[in-house]
């Protein structure tokens, strides 16, 4: 292995392991973690029902949510951060480098339990509000696809692909690596906060759901930018990959198994 | 022997005395004469905009109006605006749009009176002496079959002065590509290689950087051919297919390609299937273009890489710069026999090594009038590792030092394509040209919803002879290094153009 591709895994390998291992973790216990399913209703009477719970209560709460919340995250977009890394990570000095990129997932982290405090109440809130569950799903979808068909979506996804500058030097270099966060975190908010109100929405089956968006939020993130107007947009690229590459590999199968028998035959 | 000769344009004095120009000016008059050559997949403009398209660029340029009959969408999807820049697909993608190219023109000429069967694309080689002026055939509006109305001739056409007299300065133009032995770069900071770092499956965005020869000479002929601050036809990705020098121009950086393939093992294509197998692989649009009577013929790099096989040559292939060997660089920084001995043979061959930043600068410098000036402060332990680096590989402890380069990143603007010259020197010292660079495709790459996602133009240029010159004067022990950047006309205001950062890399062990 070369000494580039080395550095690359040191991103890379981190990433996939800790998502791998949030993954794990959901798929063990699903219900003590993700928030939806056993506090988001204590949030929303904790923070904004007017009742007095208490503090220690509240902070309780606000805690458990945090922590579930953050394994979503780390489950869900861990795997689309080693872009934006290998960005940072080439433009810090070597021994600023870890430094850097923590900043940096510790900012983007931050945008996104804010809008997972939001989002986690909004959930709780519809079902409140539904008459029957069956239509939580439903409703989340087609409103997701609404979005999804938005210029306001796409213009977040171009903005997704612009790497915000960094400094190097002082105290500058860590404010821009949470300037960076800030801004990814945000237009990743924009981009994905209606496919990440699904999981919120069901009652069983949220590990399922949420695997399904992170496939979706992955793909249409290889997708480059284009101009943002009214139109349907899914991440086809993707497919395309993997189309190209079950090929690829079906015909190199095909081709090994011929060689095989050729060479029994004329034994 | 192959069937196919590519010859100099220059053969007769580049007039139409050169049959070779005579009869593609003649071609490129029947493909214009189309019924509706914006339609037509053989048509003139139809391909012009497989290189690139923009409705309003072309429109203010006077080649599209509300009245043109469009090609259909599904031709649009499958051939236009296909153009590989900052991308290791730029060589094979032009090779087989000047094969198909060439292949629509020799048909459109074979149906001619006394039309040859075996018409073959000139070569324009502005490398050569005397030869770096524009072809007298395509700089007047008259020719061997009318007056006012010569195929080849195109207003847009502004120079290196935009004063509308073309030609390639010889100082604003290199061959130092040719001495890279990589064909893939690297797109953090390190050198990019003969063809280009490897386009990934994500979106390059800021990572995207020309390969050595697209920066030069290619970008720099564009811009040096089309205008600087003025936007001629050659200057613009959009409409540079329009141009019929284009072709020529490409036909040229196409025959330095195979010049460089000369020289293996170490001079070679890359096999990395997901070049060999082309964009494809990464989920983007197979190369496709429309051969003559519009039949879609699809190609993959892996096609291209072997020019014989395409039963093609050209006329001239002599080698050119060759890749300087590692005992050469060892001599030059004063290590002894015994350790140039022991390097003899070995070329400089750093593809996949550490990639490290040395330091940058403050921050976006405005380009406008006659030159910007910035400082790159270094850090002193980066600095001091190239220090230790050179060192140690002059006394023979370590086997290969560190070379260095400069990245001027995320470049946006307005402009045509100028011609930057980049000048670096140490505090007092005297000032040493690192390169030149054009800003080709300068408008395109500053739009937020385009492919670069506005993240602008990012050029490397490697100084590590600078380098190697400052630490042989033992001065490379400096806090900061200055960088001029020295534009070849004065570039107004209104093209509101900003270098985003200046930054230097080591890339070594």
């Amino acid at each position: 292995m070369t000494r580039a591709s080395q550095v690359r895994l040191q991103i890379t390998l981190p990433m996939v392991l800790m998502s791998a291992g949030a993954w794990l973790l959901l798929a063990l216990t699903p219900m003590r973690v993700i928030p939806v399913s056993h506090c988001s209703s204590e949030l929303w009477g904790a923070g904004f029902s007017g009742a007095t719970p208490g503090m220690l209560s509240f902070l309780k709460t606000y805690a458990s949510f945090s922590a579930g919340w953050a394994v979503m995250l780390i489950a869900m977009m861990a795997p689309l951060l080693i872009v934006p890394m290998r960005h940072i990570s080439d433009r810090s000095l070597a021994r600023r480098r870890v430094r850097a990129i923590l900043l940096f997932g510790a900012s983007y982290a931050g945008v996104w339990t804010a809008a997972g405090l939001v989002l986690t109440m909004l959930a709780q809130q519809f079902r409140r509000s539904a008459p029957d569950s069956r239509l939580f799903l439903p409703c989340g979808i087609v409103f997701a696809l609404l979005w999804q068909f938005s210029p306001a979506k796409q213009r977040c996804l171009n903005r997704v692909h612009v790497h915000a500058d960094l400094t190097a030097f002082g105290w500058t270099a860590d404010a821009t690596a949470v300037r960076f966060g800030l801004l990814h975190g945000f237009w990743c908010c924009g981009s994905c906060w209606t496919l990440m109100l699904l999981p919120l929405l069901v009652s069983r089956g949220h590990v399922v759901v949420m695997a399904v968006v992170t496939l979706w939020l992955w793909a249409e993130q290889l997708e480059s930018p284009t101009p943002s107007r009214w139109c349907w947009r899914a991440p086809r690229k993707a497919v395309r990959i993997a189309a190209f590459w079950t090929a690829m590999l079906w015909s190199s199968a095909i081709q090994r198994q011929t060689l095989t028998a050729s060479w029994r035959t004329s034994q | 022997m192959a069937t196919y000769t590519r010859a100099n344009a220059w053969n007769n004095g580049g007039t139409f005395a050169n049959p070779d120009l005579l009869w593609y000016a003649r071609g490129v008059k029947a493909m214009k004469q189309k019924a509706s050559d914006l339609f037509d997949r053989n048509g003139w403009r139809f391909y012009a905009a497989i290189h690139g398209f923009d409705q309003g660029v072309w429109r203010q340029l006077g080649y599209w109006s509300p009245a043109d009959k469009m090609a259909t969408a599904a031709d649009q999807k499958l051939f236009w605006l296909q153009c590989q820049h900052g991308s290791w697909y730029f060589l094979p993608w032009h090779r087989g749009y000047l094969l198909a190219f060439e292949a629509v023109v020799r048909a459109e000429i074979a149906n001619l009176p006394g039309g040859p069967k075996d018409w073959t694309l000139p070569y324009w080689n502005y490398f050569k002496a005397n030869e770096n002026k524009l072809p007298p055939a395509f700089a007047s509006p008259d020719w061997t079959d009318g007056t006012g109305d010569n195929p080849l001739f195109v207003k847009q056409r502004y120079g290196p002065g935009d004063d509308g007299n073309v030609f390639v300065p010889l100082d604003s133009v290199d061959l130092d590509a040719m001495g890279d032995s990589d064909f893939t770069g690297t797109a953090s900071g390190g050198h990019v290689g003969f063809g280009g770092p490897n386009t990934g499956f994500m979106h390059p965005g800021a990572q995207n950087r020309f390969g050595g020869v697209e920066n030069q000479p290619h970008n720099a002929v564009h811009g040096l051919v089309g205008g600087q601050n003025k936007l001629g036809l050659m200057s613009d990705p959009d409409t540079a297919g329009l141009d019929p020098i284009f072709w020529l121009h490409h036909a040229n950086i196409d025959r330095l390609w195979e010049i460089w393939r000369q020289n293996p093992p170490s001079d070679v294509d890359p096999v990395d299937p997901k070049w060999t197998k082309g964009p494809a692989s990464i989920g983007e649009r197979k190369f496709s273009m429309p051969m003559p009577a519009g039949v879609p013929w699809d190609y993959t790099p892996g096609d291209m890489s072997d020019l014989g096989k395409l039963d093609y040559t050209y006329d001239d292939l002599s080698p050119s710069v060759v890749a300087e060997a590692l005992d050469a660089r060892l001599l030059r920084l004063g290590a002894g026999a015994a350790t140039v001995e022991a390097a003899e043979g070995v070329t400089a061959v750093t593809s996949g090594q550490n990639v490290e930043l040395v330091g940058e600068n403050q921050g976006p410098v405005p380009l406008a009038g006659s030159e910007a000036l910035t400082s790159v402060q270094l850090d002193k332990d980066v600095r001091q590792k190239v220090a230790a680096s050179l060192s140690a590989a002059v006394a023979g402890i370590s086997p290969e030092p560190d070379r260095v380069f400069l990245n001027l990143e995320n470049i946006r603007g307005k402009a045509g394509a100028p011609v930057l010259g980049v000048y670096v020197k140490e505090p007092g010292g005297q000032e040493v040209r690192a390169g030149n660079i054009a800003l080709f495709g300068l408008r395109k790459a500053s739009l937020t919803d385009q492919e670069h996602a506005g993240q602008g133009l990012t050029f490397v240029l490697d100084i590590t002879k600078i380098v190697d010159e400052l630490h042989l004067n033992n001065v490379l022990d400096v806090d900061s290094l200055q960088v001029r950047i020295v534009p070849l006309n004065p570039v107004p205001e209104d093209a509101k153009i900003t270098i985003g950062r200046v930054r230097i890399y080591r890339e070594g062990r």
